[in-house]
């Protein structure tokens, strides 16, 4: 069999080619995004909206409208999307760490340590939004390099598995206690930041958090290889030269440095996590060359729709986007389940 | 194209707070008016001003019409464009409401937002009323309605003080929950010239079967809803912690409408008349003849 | 230039599972190792794959001591086939033997691809190409596992040190024929590109067949270690295996060995 047989014989074989994929998704994406900016609680005639958003504000009628588009509603969607996106691939990572379908984020600590954060700002200090994210930052931060120091002990990614229930048991424990002391107003304020919500977007926030998403998401993107090689299993990645320890800990600290300011500025968001990286696996295939990166593109189009849900479905009020994401990605979860197919 | 996005933003906001600080200055009375806050809500009715409202929250309940309103949400939770869709040229804003934020933001379009104190306290419902009346533009009305509360509240504090020991049990999820101190039940029942056996605790917390016991109330007070969903006065008083205390022995199981014992809105003095002039709270404990 | 270990002692879980054991892999030579079940063969293979750190002893790849080689250098220089892979993702065989190139991500795509493509022609699985790897049997699965390995052996880069192949049991799941074929694929390579292969493998008369030397582990040391005439005696046998055996000379293979168990 000569050579060039072979290789022609060899061409890739794909469930769906990846490139239409990425580009299906992004298409989609961007379609969503700007139909999510257009509709919301205050109506805005569409040739009107598209004209602000085109080409800015230029008559004195727009006041309202400019800022609701610009003000409100375009940092929101493309929070969504940003958000959305980073979920997702940070779930991908985590099922590729711990070779296991239902992996997210939240098994090192990241979302508890989050939440303990939260809490303790809400109940001890009277800082408002401005002590509750930093807080909340560092909790998710503390708790998933407590969960990864102790989690080093033992030997293999169960280690790092059975550390991140012993922190989330822990977190989950103080975080009840922390309810107990909590006064009338600071419960509904606690109820609220855990159901999620995007309503803090804003330019700022965006202009932080959108760079820094983008740079560690990228950066995970960059360990695709050693993504792939752990599905081999452990002994065999570390016979194609990826040393298990080094490639845990990037991992986990990408997931960490990527959903932490997420936890912190959003509260609870459950479900992207989980459920998107499937949906493209079973697109796609499983190899994280095209997996990242389309997570991401897929998982920022699941948020933004579900926050365009959330913003209309009970108009003038809104749902948190976390209910939203429960009671959508739950039941399809389920259904996936059911069907039984391999992941 | 994130920064001319950025630069579009900062003129706007600039552009925006030009024209809030115009619209500062009232100087047409506001036409549509959202309220954030039940008893904010209900003063403004109260005022007579409830045709002036086009939205509210969901913790506004009283009076009927009320509910008959758009509601943006739970007052805590405020979302800024569903306030926005309602055109509102002025926002009542609860100090409880928020997230802060929110409040913030809608300043920021051009939207007056008054913040309306909203404490547990006598002195706070009477601010709030002059505050409401005040940003509605009606403060003379705001006068009368404060003078008429107080008026109404020394009458009913005139009445006797039973000086019984009381609690006000809440149970809406399934877990009973006492009102400790600081909670709009706590102030009722003082006012009502009742001890609230619970006084050092901070808000509502759960209460045991056990606790109840030992501190023994001779008057326990149930909001209507939380009756119902215990089942009714007799398997309330049936229930292992209520049945060995004293309220139960001596039938003194007050059940009370929900808004009024747990709020603090202009029908106050109602509420608390209304216990004084229970037949067993009135029996309970030392009677005195209250000063002023 | 081998892959070697020198007085080589290691315990696990508190157990002393391998003492005193020397041996080289010589390129161009195929090495058979043997021994019971619990005599220390895969504890071997796996400190010679670099997972396990020695108690006493040496372990050196081509001169440089395994504890002190980054795991990318020995990737580049030795490639790995597991007993049993386990694979429970969703991956095209492409994509499983591309993992091959994974230590060397000099190599630009097209390089790959060829690289892909002739592994697999020389595991005999050109035909798999296309399809989904967890759809496949198990003895497919083995042979693209192989064809994976071969990529890592044959992946074109700049040094010319020895490359090192080591093969735990590779064959348990093939039926006879594609037993036969790995194994002289294998020896092949070895002898025709300087590969220097360790393989484990149970069939006695298999290690005899396509082995160039042996290795019979008992209890954790080496009870014998040379040219299989050397190494199969009835006593050998006797002593590793718990087994009377005949050894003959193969009636049709000159120069091999025929074993036959009573």
């Amino acid at each position: 069999m000569s050579l060039a047989r072979a290789s022609r014989l060899a061409r890739p074989a794909r469930r769906a080619a990846p490139p239409a994929v990425l580009a299906g998704l992004g298409a989609a994406a961007l379609l969503v995004t700007l139909l999510a900016a257009l509709s919301g609680a205050v109506h805005i005639p569409l040739a009107d909206a598209l004209r602000v958003l085109a080409a800015g504000p230029t008559q004195p009628d727009d006041t309202l409208w400019r800022n609701v588009l610009l003000d409100i509603r375009l940092p929101r969607v493309l929070f969504a999307a940003v958000a959305g996106a980073a979920l997702a691939i940070a779930g991908a990572a985590m099922q590729a760490l711990f070779r296991n379908p239902l992996a997210e984020p939240g098994l090192v600590g990241i979302s508890a340590g989050g939440a303990l954060g939260a809490v303790g700002a809400i109940v001890l200090t009277t800082g408002g939004f401005a002590v509750t994210a930093p807080a909340a930052f560092a909790g998710s931060l503390l708790a998933t390099a407590a969960a990864y120091a102790v989690g080093r002990r033992v030997s293999g990614v169960a280690g790092l598995l059975l550390a991140g229930i012993a922190i989330n048991t822990v977190a989950g424990s103080l975080i009840g206690l922390l309810t107990y002391m909590a006064s009338d107003a600071q419960l509904r304020d606690l109820t609220f930041w855990s159901m999620g919500s995007l309503a803090g977007a804003s330019w700022p926030l965006l202009a932080f958090l959108a760079p820094w998403t983008l740079l560690w998401s990228a950066w995970l993107m960059r360990q695709w290889r050693a993504m792939n090689a752990l599905l081999l299993g452990e002994r065999e990645a570390q016979h194609l030269g990826f040393a298990l320890v080094t490639v845990r800990y990037k991992l986990v600290l990408a997931t960490a440095l990527i959903v932490g300011p997420l936890v912190a500025a959003t509260g609870g968001i459950g479900f992207v996590g989980l459920v998107v990286p499937h949906l493209v696996r079973m697109t796609l295939g499983a190899d994280h060359r095209w997996l990242l990166p389309a997570s991401m593109l897929a998982g920022a189009l699941a948020l933004t729709l579900a926050d365009w849900l959330a913003r209309i479905v009970v108009i003038p009020a809104e749902l948190p986007i976390g209910l939203v994401t429960s009671l959508v990605g739950g039941p399809f979860f389920l259904w996936l389940l059911a069907r039984g197919r391999k992941f | 194209m994130a920064a001319s996005l950025l630069k579009t933003a900062l003129a706007i906001l600039a552009t925006a707070c030009l024209a809030g600080a115009a619209h500062a200055a009232p100087d047409a009375p506001a036409r549509r008016v959202v309220t954030l806050g039940g008893t904010v809500t209900e003063i403004a009715y109260a005022l007579g001003q409830g045709h002036r409202l086009v939205g509210d929250d969901l913790s506004s309940l009283y009076p009927e019409a009320a509910t008959k309103l758009p509601r943006v949400g739970y007052y805590r939770a405020v979302p800024v464009e569903g306030v926005l869709a309602l055109k509102p040229d002025l926002v009542l804003a609860s100090d409880q409401s928020g997230p802060p934020a929110a409040l913030a933001r809608l300043r920021e379009t051009g939207v007056r937002v008054e913040t309306i104190s909203d404490q547990p306290t006598v002195q706070s419902l009477d601010d709030r009323i002059r505050q409401v009346a005040r940003a509605l533009g009606v403060p003379e009305r705001g006068e009368q309605l404060a003078g008429s509360v107080d008026a109404a509240l020394r009458d009913a504090r005139a009445l006797p003080d039973s000086h019984a020991r009381a609690v006000l049990i809440m149970n809406r999820t399934g877990t009973p929950l006492g009102a400790g101190g600081g909670t709009a039940a706590s102030l009722v029942l003082e006012l009502a010239g009742l001890v609230n056996v619970l006084a050092d605790q901070q808000g509502y917390k759960p209460l045991s079967a056990e606790a109840l016991g030992a501190l023994a109330p001779q008057v326990i007070v149930v909001p209507r809803l939380s009756l119902e969903a215990a089942g009714g006065l007799d398997k309330l008083r049936a229930s292992p912690g209520v049945a060995a205390t004293p309220a139960a022995a001596r039938q003194c199981i007050v059940a009370m409408d929900d808004l009024l014992v747990l709020g603090t809105g202009p029908r106050l003095p109602q509420a608390i008349r209304t216990l004084k002039e229970t037949d067993c709270v009135a029996r309970q404990g030392q009677p005195t003849r209250p000063a002023g | 230039m081998s892959l070697r270990t020198t007085d080589l002692a290691l315990s696990r879980g508190g157990a002393r599972i391998l003492s005193g054991v020397s041996l080289a892999i010589e390129p161009g030579r195929v090495l058979g190792l043997l021994g019971a079940n619990g005599a220390g063969k895969s504890t071997l293979l796996a400190a010679l794959a670099g997972e396990l750190h020695a108690d006493e002893g040496a372990i050196e790849l081509n001169g440089a001591a395994l504890s002190r080689l980054p795991l990318r250098r020995q990737a580049r220089q030795r490639a790995v086939l597991p007993q049993k892979p386990s694979l429970s993702f969703d991956l095209g065989v492409h994509e499983v033997v591309a993992m091959g190139a994974y230590p060397f991500p000099e190599l630009d795509p097209v390089e790959v691809d060829e690289l892909v493509g002739a592994a697999l022609a020389l595991a005999g699985v050109p035909h798999l190409a296309q399809r989904r790897y967890p759809e496949l049997s198990g003895g497919e699965q083995q042979r693209v596992q192989f064809a994976r390995v071969l990529a890592q052996c044959q992946a074109p880069r700049d040094a010319d040190t020895p490359r090192y192949l080591l093969l735990d049991e590779p064959i348990s799941s093939l039926d006879p024929k594609h037993q036969i074929e790995l194994l002289r694929t294998t020896a092949g390579l070895a002898h025709r590109q300087g590969l220097g292969v360790l393989v484990i493998v149970h069939d006695v008369n298999l290690a005899a067949r396509w082995c160039d030397r042996l290795v019979m582990l008992g209890n954790g040391t080496v009870v014998a270690d040379g040219t299989p005439d050397a190494v199969l005696t009835p006593a050998n046998l006797r002593a590793v295996y718990d087994i009377d055996a005949d050894v003959l000379p193969h009636p049709t293979l000159p120069g091999r060995l025929l074993v036959l168990p009573h």
